[in-house]
Order: structure tokens, then C-alpha cells, then sequence
């Protein structure tokens, strides 16, 4: 009985299908009613394992965009954000990247993808032409690779070589001061882990020579049991220990770490725990750890940065991320920019944007600094500090210093080739 | 039903003639079909139409070759992207390192693949069923993490970056969106063509022997490994191009392609459109793509409506979307004539 009924089934679905085939072509039109808005696109991880960062990124923009459009938009034009979930793959990113352009009419791009999906994003760029900021990839080569610089790309995001010049050089400080020269090193396996990990000890052994590493464990990425890494390095008895997991990995570790007692053992250098994903997840939170700020509202310690959490504390009922202050900098700069061009054209706000400085909650001296020659932002926060088990968590940061990252940079830059 | 028709025809000499004539006809719709992409742009000027054909290339040609393995010989590949990402990475890899014309890379990609294809499947044809599709999903697993570790080569987890030069060549050139459109059309309509071939062939009904019995297959005096090893190689050969015709589009290659994931996005697609006839995993693969653009454009939880789907098609249909209407349509002409 049920035999007769199913080819109505299938041709109520196929009609169906035929109906969402047909909106998907006739969005253009539809985009092209409404030019008076300036649509961004922004293709974001919004599914899966670090789905968390980038909601955070979302409302960063969308608390950003709100201001923005109070006060009268990109040059008189109100920004519409068009907002869509890549899944974390770099095909997919490359796709809603390119129908957020030929499709939905977005002028500017976001990227907010991290990794592989920033650099599918980044040939779509290329191949497009549309003005992107890159918000998310903390990978230096994106920018400082001259193969991959494009005039109209731009990275609001903090960088891996910054981090490790200024994590290096603290902990030389500390290691100098406390003797500690058996250092152990625990990083994922891949090429963010490996990467930075190197760096990290290059500045390290630079600044503090003395120092050897007696011990290195790369656990997989999301690895859930951490135990024989644990076990490893106290049989190892380091006198220090640096880490860069991150997120999930690294509050597991923590927890399973806590079980060893191993944060008394040793001095940890975990240069992505002060942050509040990571800070109220952790079950109980070792005093002491040392750590690089990734977004706390204590640092910069001024009142436009509390007030920036608070703000996005009181509207989303969750802390920042990382991710939020980067993309939150990202709008910022576009609307200083497009003030500056007086249009909402991406080659004129391009052109605006270059060596563009902007007063932001972000900046190490409340002003944030768009560089010129490789389009990547210099001049934000960045220092090192220990934890307590409580809010504000990371109390006191020692705060990097520019002048020395900016040597630095330019040296690693000629070593690497890149300059 | 080709099975049938094959079946019923007694004599060699009408067999021949009909196989010559199918293969007429099925040149004459490869034609057609390519006829009606080509003039696409004409008709509509959506960039979005057209990639979505590309991806359909990509997948498409990944995705039926995958059916060679599944539907006409029985051999269920989890790890039939390792295919897909090692097209896609030595395209791209030989494209930037030696800079050779387009047409070398392609042809020195299909000879990586053919010999990688030849040693894996060397390996895993001799297992059947759970043994297979375990054995190849660890292969990918390791052509995976190949890519993963051995960064100063690949790019690790960054993927090829710099984009894939495209140099013109005979008047082609792959950076223009309308070039590299009509040209990944080429190779879809060619490759299922080709795929076609072996499925008609002698040599694809042997494989439908071995799928239904391979012991009968056997003692009839056929060498079964070296069948299974053939397909297998030739379906990767396949799975290969897909990959870089998305590796041209994206302009890089990234490990996500030879992830397990990718593998199963082709098992979903075959599910969807269905094993039994050799365009099944075509419509599938359209079927997905529409289904994720357009989901993804309303809703960040398209992981329940794919879910709920397939859940339609494996416990409402029972079986996928081209075998259903196959199947009503000979039931309708069946109860037709009955009349």
C-alpha cells in the first residue's frame, strides 16, 4: 500500500530541491536590491572542535559592527555582515569565500580561519581581488612570506614570532634569576606545535644560553589521555617546562597533570593558558603558571580594555577569546580606514589601511599600528604573567617590549629569507 | 537492466553490434552533456553556478570511481580519499616546485598514482570486506599523516601555500574562471565516459562476476587479484583527477583531502544517489553539494538536516535516489506492459 504513495514523496523533494537550487542563483539579484548597505563577508569555523572560537569571533564583530553603524557606517553606508560556517575544512573556506563575493555580493572580507583555511582564503583573495582581512592565522609566513603579500590582503591577528620573542626573552628572565637550566618541552604534533615550540627555544637559548632541553613530547592534536607525556617528563625531572597546547588539549593536560602534582616540580611556561577558554574550564587551576596573554581584560590595564570585556561579558554572557579581540580590531580598523578614504571602496580603504594607526583597547599603548610594508598589526598587547586560581586569574603582566620584537623580527625576516 | 539485456542476448555477432551501438549512444550523451555545460556561461552569468559545477567535476569524478569499487566489484574502500589528496598534492607539488607545463603534471600525477595505487592495492585486494575496508583506511591514514609530518615538503597542516601556478598552455589558460570551468567539464565528461567503458567492457562484467561470486569467478578460470588490483588502480587513477581539478580550483592542497573524512563524503554520496547505475553517484554528488550550500547558507547545525537526510535515504528509500526512481520506472513499465 505504502508503494503507491512514495512517488509523490520523491517528487515533493526533488521539487523542494528544485525550489532551494533555485534561490541559491537568484541570490544576486536579490543582493544587488539592497546596494545601498556594504555587505562583509565573513566565512568562520562555526561547527566542530573549536566552534567556540570562532562564535567568540562573531560577536566580536557584531558588538564592533553595532558601534559602527550607530555612528553612521562604513563612509554613510550601514555594514551588513554575512556570516557563514566553513566547517574548518580549507575547500569549503575557498567556497563560501567565493560565494560570499560572486553570490551574495559581500565588497570586504573577513577571514576569520584559522591555519590551512586562512591560506585557501588568502587564493581567493588573490584570484578575486576583494579586500580580506585575515583575523584569525597566527602563522607569520601568511604575511611575512613576500610570495604570499597581496596588496589588498591584511592580518589583524598576533603572530607566532611576536609571541615567541617576547616568551622567550621572560623566560631567559625567569631561568637566569631561578637557575633553571633543564628545560622539557610538551607541544602538538603539527606544524603550529613544531613551529612555535622552535622558536620559542631559539629566543630562549639566545637570551639565557645556559639552557638545554633535556626532553621533548609532541602529543597528537585533541589528544584525549595525556599520561604517558605526564609520566615522560617527571621522569625526565626538568626544571621547567614549556607547552603551547591550547584550548581543550591544554585544560585536559592540566587536569590530568594536577593527578601527578607536577605543576610543584617544576616552573610551566604555558604560553596559551591566559586565556578565559582555557582559564575557567581548567578544574583547579595551578598558582604559578606562566603564561603569554591571549585576551584578559586585566591587560592592558586600562579602562577601555575592562570596559571592551565587560561590554561583551554583559551581551553575550561569556568572556572574549583571542580570536574576538583580533577580529573586534579588524571592524575597527576597516571603519578608521573608510573614514580615512571617505569610502567604503575596498582598493581605497586598502590604501587607507597601510601604516594606518588607530586608538584601540587592544594596543600595548592604547594605539594599535596597521604595518605598512607587510600589511600585519604591530603594537598590540602582548607580555607574559603567572596564574592564580581565581579572577582576574592572570593578575600582574609584564608587558613585551617593541622595540626588541621589532630587531628581532627583522633578523628572523633575513634568516628566513624573507627580506 | 543493461545486466538483463546483456543476459538475454544469445549470439555474439547481435551482442557485439549492441555493445558497438551503446557505446555510439553513450558517446553521443557524453557529448551532449558536455555540449549544454559549455554553453552554461552563456546563459547565466553566476560565478556561483559555475563553481558549483567544478566542485561537481571534482566530486563527481572521485565519487564514481569510488562506484567502481563498491557498486561493480564489491569492494568497499574506506580510504578512497588518499586518492583524491595525493592527486591534488602531487599536482600541486610537481606545479610548484618544477614548474613544468600543466599537461606533464597531470600525466606525472596519474603515473604517482598509478604506481602508489599499485603497491596499496597490491596489499589490500587480497583482504575482503571488513579486512579491506580497514586495511585501506589505514593507508589513508598514513598517506595522511605523511603530509601531516613531513612539513618542510607539504606545508604540514598549512597545506601548499602560495597558490598553484597556472601557466597557459595551447591557448588554455587555468587562472581565467570560464577556462578552467570548461576545461574541468572536459575531464568530468571524459572521465565518466571512460569510466564508462570499463563498466561495459568484458572486463566490467568480470568485475560484476567477482562482486557477486568470486569464487565462481575463480574456478571460470579468472584471476581474481589481478582483476580487483586492476580496478583498483584504475579507480584511483580517477579519484586522482578529481583531485586536481580541486586542487586547481581551491588553488592549493590541503591535508583535509586526504582525510578519512574526504573518503567518507564519497560513501555518503554513493548512498545518496545510489550504486546500481553508474550515474547514481553523479546525481549524488549534486544532491550533496546543493544540500550543503544551500544549508550552510541558513543554518550552522547543517551536521542534523545531512543527518536526517541520509537517515531518509537509508531507512525511507532503503537504497539510493537514482536506484529508486531506476527501479519505479521499470516497475511502472513493467505494470505498462502487464496491461
Amino acid at each position: 500500500m505504502t508503494r503507491t504513495r512514495t512517488p509523490g514523496i520523491s517528487r515533493r523533494s526533488t521539487l523542494a530541491l528544485m525550489g532551494a537550487g533555485a534561490m541559491t542563483f537568484a541570490a544576486p539579484w536579490v543582493a544587488r536590491a539592497q546596494a545601498k548597505t556594504v555587505k562583509i563577508g565573513m566565512p568562520t569555523i562555526l561547527s566542530g572542535r573549536v566552534a567556540q572560537l570562532g562564535t567568540s569571533s562573531r560577536n566580536a564583530v557584531m558588538l564592533e559592527v553595532e558601534k559602527v553603524n550607530a555612528a553612521g557606517g562604513l563612509a554613510g553606508r550601514q555594514i551588513e555582515m554575512v556570516i557563514r560556517d566553513s566547517k574548518g575544512q580549507p575547500q569549503e573556506a575557498a567556497r563560501v569565500a567565493r560565494e560570499l563575493v560572486n553570490t551574495d555580493g559581500c565588497e570586504l572580507m573577513i577571514d576569520a580561519e584559522a591555519s590551512s583555511g586562512a591560506f585557501a582564503v588568502h587564493e581567493v583573495a588573490r584570484d578575486l581581488g576583494v579586500f580580506c582581512i585575515h583575523t584569525n592565522s597566527e602563522t607569520s609566513a601568511l604575511t611575512a612570506d613576500p610570495k604570499q603579500h597581496i596588496p589588498n590582503a591584511f592580518r589583524t591577528a598576533r603572530q607566532g614570532v611576536h609571541d615567541s620573542i617576547v616568551g622567550g626573552s621572560y623566560a631567559a628572565a625567569i631561568a637566569k634569576a631561578k637557575g633553571l637550566k633543564k628545560w622539557a618541552t610538551c607541544s602538538p604534533d603539527y606544524a603550529y606545535g613544531r613551529d612555535t615550540t622552535a622558536e620559542f627555544t631559539l629566543y630562549l637559548k639566545r637570551f639565557a644560553p645556559e639552557v638545554e632541553i633535556i626532553s621533548e613530547s609532541w602529543p597528537k592534536l585533541f589528544q584525549p589521555d595525556y599520561t604517558e607525556v605526564v609520566t615522560k617528563i617527571l621522569q625526565a625531572k626538568p626544571q621547567a617546562l614549556y607547552s603551547c597546547l591550547w584550548g581543550g588539549d591544554l585544560t585536559s593536560y592540566i587536569d590530568q597533570a594536577n593527578i601527578y602534582a607536577m605543576f610543584g616540580q617544576m616552573e610551566v611556561f604555558a604560553v596559551n593558558m591566559a586565556d578565559y577558554t582555557a582559564l575557567t574550564v581548567v578544574k583547579n587551576l595551578p598558582k604559578g603558571i606562566h603564561s603569554g596573554n591571549r585576551y584578559i581584560k586585566t591587560f592592558p590595564t586600562t579602562p577601555e580594555n575592562a570596559a571592551w570585556g565587560d561590554a561583551y561579558k554583559a551581551k553575550y554572557n561569556e568572556y572574549p577569546t583571542n580570536w574576538s579581540w583580533e577580529n573586534a580590531t579588524a571592524i575597527m580598523l576597516m571603519a578608521e580606514a573608510a573614514k580615512k578614504a571617505n569610502s567604503a571602496d575596498g582598493k581605497k580603504i586598502a590604501e587607507a589601511l597601510k601604516g594606518l594607526t588607530i586608538k584601540c583597547p587592544f594596543g600595548a599603548d592604547g594605539t594599535v599600528t596597521m604595518r605598512g610594508d607587510d600589511h600585519t598589526l604591530v603594537g598590540y598587547a602582548i607580555g607574559w604573567g603567572t596564574t592564580i586560581p581565581q579572577e582576574p586569574y592572570v593578575p600582574e603582566v609584564k608587558a613585551g617590549d617593541w622595540k626588541t620584537i621589532f630587531e628581532l623580527e627583522a633578523e628572523w625576516k633575513k634568516s628566513k629569507g624573507y627580506a | 537492466m543493461t545486466e538483463l539485456e546483456a543476459g538475454r542476448a544469445q549470439t555474439l555477432a547481435p551482442a557485439r553490434s549492441g555493445a558497438a551501438l551503446r557505446r555510439y549512444r553513450d558517446v553521443l550523451i557524453a557529448l551532449i552533456a558536455f555540449a549544454v555545460l559549455a554553453s552554461l556561461p552563456l546563459l547565466s552569468g553566476s560565478k556561483a553556478l559555475l563553481d558549483f559545477v567544478i566542485r561537481c567535476s571534482a566530486y563527481g569524478l572521485f565519487a564514481t570511481s569510488l562506484n567502481l569499487l563498491v557498486g561493480y566489484t564489491g569492494l568497499t574502500s574506506f580510504g578512497h580519499g588518499m586518492f583524491f589528496g595525493l592527486g591534488a598534492y602531487s599536482f600541486g607539488l610537481i606545479m610548484q616546485k618544477l614548474g613544468v607545463p600543466i599537461p606533464v603534471a597531470f600525466v606525472a600525477t596519474l603515473a604517482i598514482t598509478a604506481v602508489v595505487a599499485a603497491i596499496i592495492g597490491a596489499i589490500c585486494v587480497r583482504l575482503k570486506e571488513i579486512y579491506f575496508a580497514f586495511v585501506t583506511l589505514a593507508f589513508q591514514m598514513l598517506i595522511h599523516s605523511t603530509i601531516l609530518s613531513w612539513a618542510s615538503f607539504t606545508g604540514g597542516d598549512q597545506g601548499l601555500r602560495g597558490g598553484i601556478p597556472r601557466p597557459a598552455f595551447l591557448g588554455i589558460n587555468l587562472a581565467n574562471h570560464i577556462h578552467l570551468y570548461i576545461a574541468s567539464c572536459a575531464l568530468l565528461i571524459l572521465g565518466l565516459l571512460a569510466m564508462r567503458q570499463i563498466a561495459q567492457s568484458p572486463f566490467g562484467y568480470t568485475l560484476r562476476m567477482i562482486r557477486d561470486n568470486a569464487a565462481r569467478a575463480s574456478f571460470l578460470g579468472i584471476d581474481v587479484w589481478r582483476a580487483k588490483l586492476t580496478v583498483f588502480v584504475l579507480a584511483a587513477l580517477f579519484a586522482s583527477m578529481g583531485g586536481m581539478v580541486m586542487a586547481l580550483f581551491v588553488s592549493g592542497a590541503y591535508p583535509e583531502f586526504a582525510y578519512w573524512t574526504i573518503s567518507g563524503e564519497a560513501i555518503f554520496i554513493n548512498m545518496l544517489g545510489g550504486v546500481s547505475t553508474f550515474l547514481g553517484p553523479m546525481v549524488g554528488t549534486v544532491l550533496l553539494l546543493l544540500l550543503n550550500d544551500t544549508v550552510t547558507r541558513f543554518t550552522e547545525y547543517h551536521g542534523i538536516v545531512l543527518g536526517i537526510v541520509i537517515l531518509f535515504f537509508a531507512l525511507g528509500l532503503r537504497k539510493g535516489l537514482l536506484d529508486f526512481v531506476a527501479e519505479w520506472y521499470a516497475h511502472r513499465r513493467e505494470t505498462g506492459e502487464g496491461r
